[in-house]
This record gives C-alpha cells, structure tokens and sequence, in this order.
C-alpha cells in the first residue's frame, strides 16, 4: 500500500471543514500486546503461586497453643475475628488461601497451572525484551541523571493534585521530554528488571541443583524463595498506583494501550 | 481537491486502517477526527472480545475447587483441558532433563550444617514388622536371574559412602541431611541390568496409606541419575542407621531428584527398556522430577 503523503490529508480535512485531531504513534503493538497479556498470565501465576505456597509458608512462627506456625495464617484469622460479617466464617487460618489462591491443599494442580502460565510469560517477556531492544523502545525507559529530581517533583505532583482538585487550585504538572516522565520511568524500567528476577528467583527454585550457581547468586536456596514471594509483593504493590494513575489520567492513557494511538501531542 | 475529497466523504467508509499506511518517520500529524474514532471503535471492540475470550478460557483452566468458590457449581473438566496442562508438565520435565548432567555434582555441606529432617511418609508410617525379613529385588538383570539381596550382603559387599546435600521437597522446604549408603553405581556395576535398560522402576511394597493400608510406593528412575556419583542407597541418616520414619532397611537417595523420588524402605528394583509409572504421576504431579 502506498503511503500516504500527510500534506494532503490535513490540507483535505482543513479545506473541507472536517474537524481534524493531531494524533502520534505511542505504543508499539509488541507493547500492548505484552501488556495485555502479561495480566491474566500474572493473575494465574499468583494465584496458583499462593497455592504452592501454601504447601509450605516460608513465614513461620513457632507452633502456637492452636497448632498454628504459619503468618499468613495468623492474618486469616486476625480478619476473621475483627471484620464484621467474618465472625462465621468456617476456617479462619485458611482465610488467605480461600481468597487469594486456588485454595489450600491444591499443590498438584497449583503446580500444573504456574507451569504453564509461567512458560507463557517467559515467551511473553522474552518476545517484549527483544522488541524492546531491537525497536530501541528501551531508550525511553531508561532513567537519566537528572531524573531523581525531576522524580521528586513528580511525586510532589501526585500526591498534591488530589487536594488540589478538591481545592480547585492550579497545579501545574511538570515538564518533561520523551515518552514518559521520571517516575514512569522510574516505575516501567522497574518493571522489567523485577520480571526478569522474577523469572531467574523462579528457576533458581525449581532447579536448585543443576542451577546451584543462580541460587547462590540470591543467596541461596532458602532466600530465592524469598526473593520469589517479595517480588511477588511487588507487582501487587505496582498494580494499585498503576491502575490509580490511568483512571486519573483519563482515556487517552487508556486508548493508547489499546489502539496505539495518543491525541495527546508535544506539539 | 478533487481528488483528495474522495479520502473523507462519506464519513462512513473512511478507512479505519488509514493511520496505518502514515510514515513511521511522522512524529505527529493531523488526521480527520472521525479517523481516530473508528480506530479506537474498531480495537476496543476487538480488545474486549479478546478479554472477554481470555476470561473464559482463564475460567475452563482454573480447579473446580476454586469455581465452586466463586459459586460456579458446575463441571468444567473439558478433555483439552488436561491434555493442555500435561503438555505444560511434559515441556517443563524436558526441560529438566536437558538441563541434567552426569559430570554435574549437586553442592555439598558440612556436618554443621546439618538441619532436621521430618519424616513425611505421606501415609501411615509402616510398622517394624518387616525389617527382620526384608529384602531388596532385582530384577530385569542381564543375567535373566530375580535376586533376593539382604542387608548383610549388601553392606558387606558395597563399600560406604557418605554425603551431605540438600534434601529439596516439591512442597517448598528443604533441609541438608547427613547421609550414608551404598552407590547405586556400585550396584548396577555388579548386577549389570539387560542391555537395552533406560530406566529402573523403584518401589515399597511396604508403603501404607493414610488409614494404614498397604499402597505400595513406586517411581521411574532414568539409569543416568542412577548411576549418578551422589545417588545412594542409603542405609544411614545422621551417622547412624537409617530409622523406621526415614525408610529403614534401605531408602534412596537422589539429590538431584525431588524428595518424592527418595522411596523410603525400599523392596525391589526392576530395570526397564521403557519409563514405567510414577505414584506421584497418577496424582497429578510432574515426572521426571530433575532439580
């Protein structure tokens, strides 16, 4: 197909009187793509990863007078007697595992679904990281010197537009150049780095022999599975401001992971 | 004019796949508004069915447990739907097997070092019963002969060794036992198994379940991880003889194996041209269990 010369369709639309909107490519397929998907293949590798571990916690505590040594447990429990409405609830120290996995006691299945999820995501992450680097998009996420303090601005700046919203004050959002601004960055760039030590935690678990060397690069055996849950925690943690900053943001955010398009325009 | 007039009337047909066929090289540019929201009409729609197949395929993949959770009573046992998550075992146990080498020794640790190990028969533990009259069997041998081995024999044959590695549970925990025994190499050198052998089939016939009835125990070991250097048939634990919760006469130890591979007390040992099954296998689990 021919391209088409730009001239003409802005001259086109202008001389007709058709509304005209200023439009850049923002994100590249390969981005959406691996977005998108990332969220049901992350939901099935958490749920089923709390099932696993559920089959041994790695945060104990020594035996208490009700045969409880796991703290996840303990906050089973605690909610369960505190919350209103969960005072009946059948078995408090399984609270966690009724809500936040595929249930307790489920280790064969657990395993059979992180598998497969994970296999995926790998493929995923790997297909995104070589886009990333062969389409250069890993330039606009990489932090730059000055972005520590354009960062904090930033951060002044979120934490400040609710109040000034409330307060029908003008706040004014800080300047930046490229795609995203320094958190995003910040944010993005974290990402990427936390899916790759998510997977590599992962293999380091799964083969602690033949791999001994990438355990030990986290500290052993006993600390990858730390590492493993706490990177866990992490893309948890991302996903509320995440979700947050878009709504906030508005459609145009939105729209772009979708279609690719941004009307939001430097120029 | 003229001709450019034919790229936006009627606003209808405008093509939706237009800011397609724009240079990459255009930062930004000007395209008729209605452009832009076919697009965003066209991939949204195409963005939700997406989701909306995702959710239901995510749906069909979870437990029935966890359906009947979320008051989805009912079955959704699809024939793919196993087949598809035995192909994610199957890929991942291929895996462990080309990442598997013989030359590759597992770590080894000090006598302080040493943790406790719990004993995690997955029934009833056996009764004593039937350590004074047990005995290990071979069979599938080059000689055509099924040999009845005891403990005497073995230990007075067989020279010791001893180990320290990490035990690794497919639950999670793992604990560093001390470990005495014979090699299982030593032992396939002396009673060479039939040619075309790629696997040796384990197993206790003294397994119980958890209501204390016989369930024999049996797993699929492939000859190289038996002729691994660091598998033992191990007769002692922590400097003294193996005890009846860690699978006395004789249990094996595989520490490139996951623990569900070390078969406690174990009463025969039949060398095979094909993989036989694994207890564990039929539950559910993965096979060939390299770590």
């Amino acid at each position: 197909m021919k391209p088409l010369s730009i001239p003409s369709i802005i001259d086109a639309a202008s001389s007709n009187g058709v509304a005209v909107v200023r439009v850049q490519r923002k994100h590249h397929i390969l981005v959406r793509w691996a977005h998108w998907t990332t969220i049901p293949l992350l939901l099935g590798l958490i749920l089923s990863g709390i099932s696993i571990y559920w089959s041994d916690p790695i945060f104990q505590h020594p035996t208490d007078a009700t045969g409880n040594f796991d703290q996840a447990a303990d906050i089973g429990i605690w909610l369960c007697a505190h919350v209103p409405g969960l005072h009946h609830y059948s078995s408090p120290p399984d609270w966690l595992y009724n809500h936040l996995s595929l249930g307790p006691g489920m280790l064969g299945v657990a395993l059979r679904l992180h598998w497969f999820c994970a296999y995926l995501f790998m493929a995923n992450g790997a297909l995104y990281l070589l886009g990333l680097v062969l389409g250069g998009g890993w330039r606009a996420l990489i932090p730059k010197r000055g972005d520590v303090i354009a960062g904090l601005h930033m951060a002044r700046y979120y934490s400040l537009a609710p109040f000034a919203l409330l307060l029908r004050m003008p706040l004014f959002h800080p300047k930046h150049t490229g795609k995203y601004n320094a958190l995003q960055k910040g944010a993005y760039a974290s990402v990427v780095v936390a899916g790759t030590l998510v997977v590599l935690s992962g293999w380091a678990i799964h083969k602690p022999m033949q791999l001994y060397w990438l355990a030990a690069a986290f500290g052993g055996y006993n600390a990858a599975r730390v590492w493993h849950f706490c990177l866990m925690c992490f893309f948890i943690l991302f996903v509320v401001p995440h979700v947050v900053l878009v709504l906030a943001d508005g459609w145009d955010t939105m729209r772009s992971m979708i279609t690719g398009w941004s009307s939001r325009t430097e120029q | 004019m003229t001709s450019n007039n034919k790229l936006l009337v009627p606003h209808r047909r405008q093509p939706v796949d237009m800011l397609d066929r724009v240079p990459r090289s255009e930062k930004s540019f000007e395209v008729p508004s209605n452009v832009l929201k076919h697009r965003t009409r066209r991939d949204v729609l195409i963005f939700g069915a997406s989701a909306l197949a995702a959710l239901t395929a995510g749906t069909v993949l979870l437990p029935d447990e966890t359906l009947q959770r979320l008051d989805v009573h009912r079955k959704l046992n699809l024939p793919g739907k196993d087949w598809l998550l035995d192909r994610a075992i199957d890929i991942d146990d291929d895996v462990a097997e080309a990442l598997y080498s013989s030359n590759r020794r597992v770590p080894t640790y000090s006598k302080s070092q040493v943790t406790g190990l719990k004993n995690n028969y997955n029934g009833a533990t056996p009764e004593p019963e039937y350590i004074p009259t047990w005995t290990l069997t071979l069979k599938g041998l080059q000689s055509g002969l099924t040999l009845s081995l005891n403990l005497r024999t073995l230990l007075k044959r067989f020279a010791l060794h001893e180990e320290i590695t990490r035990f690794v549970c497919v639950e999670g925990w793992s604990e560093i036992a001390w470990w005495g025994g014979i090699r299982f190499a030593d032992l396939i050198q002396a009673f060479p198994p039939v040619s075309q052998a790629k696997w040796a089939r384990i197993e206790s016939s003294v397994n119980l379940d958890a209501n204390g009835n016989s369930d024999p125990y049996y797993i699929s070991l492939d000859m190289e991880t038996a002729q691994h250097p660091q598998s033992l048939l191990a007769t002692h634990f922590h400097g003294d003889p193996l005890t009846l919760e860690h699978g006395a006469p004789l249990r094996l130890l595989v520490p490139v194996k996951l623990g569900l591979k070390n078969v406690k007390a174990i009463t025969g040992i039949t060398f095979l041209a094909d993989q036989p099954m694994d207890y564990w296998r039929v539950r559910g689990y993965s096979r060939y269990d390299g770590i």
